[in-house]
């Protein structure tokens, strides 16, 4: 269990976190993920951009989803409405999707050196999130000029929310990444889920367009609706990014709360599985 | 370093098994409908093992193909957990079994250094420190810049052994990358050994070499189907394995005794020692001409073949190799290939020798197989005058007194 013993210094906590292994890793993602690509980094823009333009004309213009007016920012577009929980959302899906393979692919390293695994799946999130930050701020320069002011107060808020989701998605990246060592089904299955989840997740249409009024079993639509831990974060991503408004309390506690449960979780289960993966990988 | 305890490495009971599932396909399907009963035999490739390796000695591992000893090595590593006893690992511990794995080949050099130091648990910090030294030792100044990817196989090689060399553990596993390399390298690579061992350090050597374990070993474990045979002083131990080796083997008749013996499985078929005209010998006589004769099934190679021999007198004393370079790989053949390397004159003294074979992929990276000491043969003196000493130089005497 990398976190039971109790760091004693900031070297300890060096090597406890594994910092340049992690450094390193997750350089080397991000260094060859466009070698020998005439396009390159190009790519990364290219994928959110082709997503906004098509699920615009689909969700916006024919099938006339209406944004929620931001309230109080009185922002009013389709565009800026989708990218502040998209983004997060691409972040989410290439992070399972990499981490996924991040010990089935190194398979050649983890049967010839001994090192922590968990840094493997880690460093892959690692790596999208860095591309995350870039967009994000991409983005905030595109809601400062469309709001005519920069919201730099909003910056912490965000932040702390995409800390947040980045403990997430390593929580959950160290529970699939070990488990596909030993079902290769997870990784497929991962693929045919990430879509529905998408659907049952507000992006592509506000929250209240969820029913509030009809039940299933004797429990409302809305309430079973927000099982899904990633209705709090788009949520809680379209107050701080396109209302500007600071998220409620509940929010934030169901965020953090799934946080801590998620990563608990995926340390345990990680450890248990990790004293076998050289031998089944 | 401090040492806290005697040893180095504490071995109690160790056993480690494996499971051999029959069926590969290993789902999440199979496993719900077989109700997690999914059929497997266990298999104990390490079992009852206790051995004591004390701080700064130098220890080798030998034994037979399938012995255990390559899982008892990823053991001490902390690849593999034990299954029972326990392995007691005392300092900063560093494995070589495969140079160069953590190297990814679309980054430089230099970036694989810190990636490779990183993975082997160094800090940026402490690569940045040696990092010069890193790169003068494997020789690769110029092109330290260059994605790996464009390296030849021996760079590649000499940057992975660099980056694992200057980690300065206190105790270094090496498992048979000495083959690697040209000549140069492998001996800066054995200076170096020597020099760690000065250091005090540590070294586990695991080879099929038995020459390199009896000249660089001081003591020595046998495994034999994952428990101790034997451990003690090298020469002992080398020798009790020798002979309990040729005990299992097909015994040959005459001089020719086969060592290790080739089994069904090899890609070798057959070495043997050919005259002049193409018929089977069991000796030579010295300074006459010889073939030595390899035959091997290169439809199972999967890949062109380099052959490599080596000739050693009976007493271990290693005399020559050679290997086939270009030759063997221009057949191209489904079947056997029969490779010759013909000696004008076999310029050795008369005594008891032995062949080596073994078979490389065709950068000489890694051995496909390799048989020590497969063919034992004797040169016989010939001509009257009495020499002695390890090469025969073939020469003519002459004396003359008269114009002096």
């Amino acid at each position: 269990m990398p976190l039971s013993r109790l760091p004693r210094s900031r070297r300890d906590l060096h090597v406890l976190l594994q910092v340049d292994l992690l450094v390193n890793l997750t350089l080397r993602d991000l260094r060859s993920k466009y070698k020998r690509s005439a396009l390159g980094w190009s790519w990364s823009v290219l994928n959110p951009l082709v997503a906004v333009v098509v699920y615009s004309a689909v969700f916006s213009v024919f099938l006339r989803i209406q944004p929620s007016v931001g309230d109080p920012s009185g922002l009013d577009s389709y565009a800026v409405f989708l990218l502040v929980t998209l983004l997060p959302w691409q972040f989410h899906v290439t992070s399972l999707t990499e981490a996924t393979r991040a010990i089935t692919a190194n398979a050649p390293l983890v049967t010839k050196i001994y090192f922590p695994r968990w840094v493997l799946p880690t460093s892959s999130v690692l790596a999208r999130f860095l591309t995350l930050l870039v967009e994000m701020a991409v983005l905030l320069v595109l809601i400062a000029v469309l709001q005519g002011h920069i919201t730099f107060q909003w910056i912490p808020v965000l932040l702390a929310l995409m800390l947040l989701q980045l403990l997430f998605t390593i929580g959950l990246a160290l529970m699939i990444s070990a488990a596909n060592v030993y079902f290769r089904d997870v990784q497929h299955f991962l693929g045919v889920a990430l879509a529905p989840w998408m659907f049952l997740t507000p992006i592509l249409y506000p929250l209240n367009m969820v029913p509030a009024d009809k039940e299933f079993l004797g429990i409302g639509y809305r309430t079973l609706y927000q099982l899904n831990p990633m209705v709090s974060w788009a949520k809680a991503y379209r107050n701080v990014l396109y209302d500007l408004r600071f998220p409620s309390l509940e929010r934030w506690l169901a965020i953090v709360a799934a946080t801590g449960i998620v990563l608990a979780i995926g340390f345990r289960v990680f450890n248990r599985l990790e004293p076998r993966m050289a031998e089944e990988v | 370093m401090a040492a806290r305890g005697p040893n180095a490495i504490a071995l109690d009971g160790l056993g480690k098994k494996f499971r051999l599932t029959h069926d590969r396909n290993w789902t999440l399907k199979a496993t719900v409908l077989a109700g997690h009963r999914v059929r497997y035999e266990e298999f104990w490739a390490l079992r009852g093992l206790d051995l004591e390796i004390p701080h700064g000695s130098t220890f080798g591992i030998i034994g037979g193909n399938g012995s255990g000893k390559s899982t008892l090595l990823k053991v001490l590593a902390g690849i593999l957990r034990p299954d029972e006893g326990t392995a007691t690992v005392d300092g900063r511990l560093s494995a070589l079994l495969e140079l160069g794995a953590g190297f990814h080949p679309e980054l430089t050099g230099r970036e694989n250094v810190y990636l490779n130091g990183a993975i082997l648990g160094f800090t940026s910090r402490e690569i940045r420190r040696r990092f010069d030294d890193i790169v003068g030792f494997a020789e690769l100044d110029r092109f330290i810049d260059e994605p790996v990817r464009n390296y030849s196989s021996g760079m590649y090689v000499r940057l992975g052994f660099s980056v694992a060399i200057h980690v300065e553990p206190e105790i270094l596993l090496v498992d048979e990358v000495l083959a690697v390399g040209d000549h140069a390298f492998q001996k800066r690579c054995l200076d170096r050994f020597a020099q760690l061992k000065a250091e005090g350090r540590t070294i586990i050597l695991v080879s099929h070499d038995l020459d390199m374990v009896g000249w660089l070993c001081e003591q020595t474990a046998w495994i034999q189907q994952g428990t101790l045979r034997a451990a003690g002083p090298s020469p002992e131990v080398i020798d009790r394995f020798l002979d309990g080796g040729a005990a299992g083997a097909p015994t040959a008749s005459g001089p020719r005794r086969r060592f290790g013996g080739l089994g069904p499985d090899d890609l070798v078929r057959s070495v043997d020692l050919v005259d002049a005209n193409g018929h089977d010998v069991d000796g030579v006589g010295s300074g006459r001409p010889v073939r030595f004769r390899v035959r091997y099934d290169a439809g199972r190679a999967d890949e062109p073949v380099t052959v490599a021999l080596g000739l050693y007198r009976a007493d271990g004393t290693h005399v020559a190799s050679i290997n086939s370079g270009a030759a063997s790989r221009a057949v191209d053949g489904n079947g056997l290939v029969e490779v010759d390397y013909a000696i004008g004159a076999l310029a050795v003294q008369p005594g008891t020798y032995e062949l080596s074979v073994a078979l490389h992929d065709h950068s000489m990276r890694t051995v496909m197989e390799r048989h020590t000491h497969l063919v034992r043969f004797e040169v016989e003196p010939t001509g009257g005058d009495h020499q002695n000493g390890l090469v025969a130089l073939g020469g003519t005497w002459s004396a003359r007194s008269d114009g002096l």
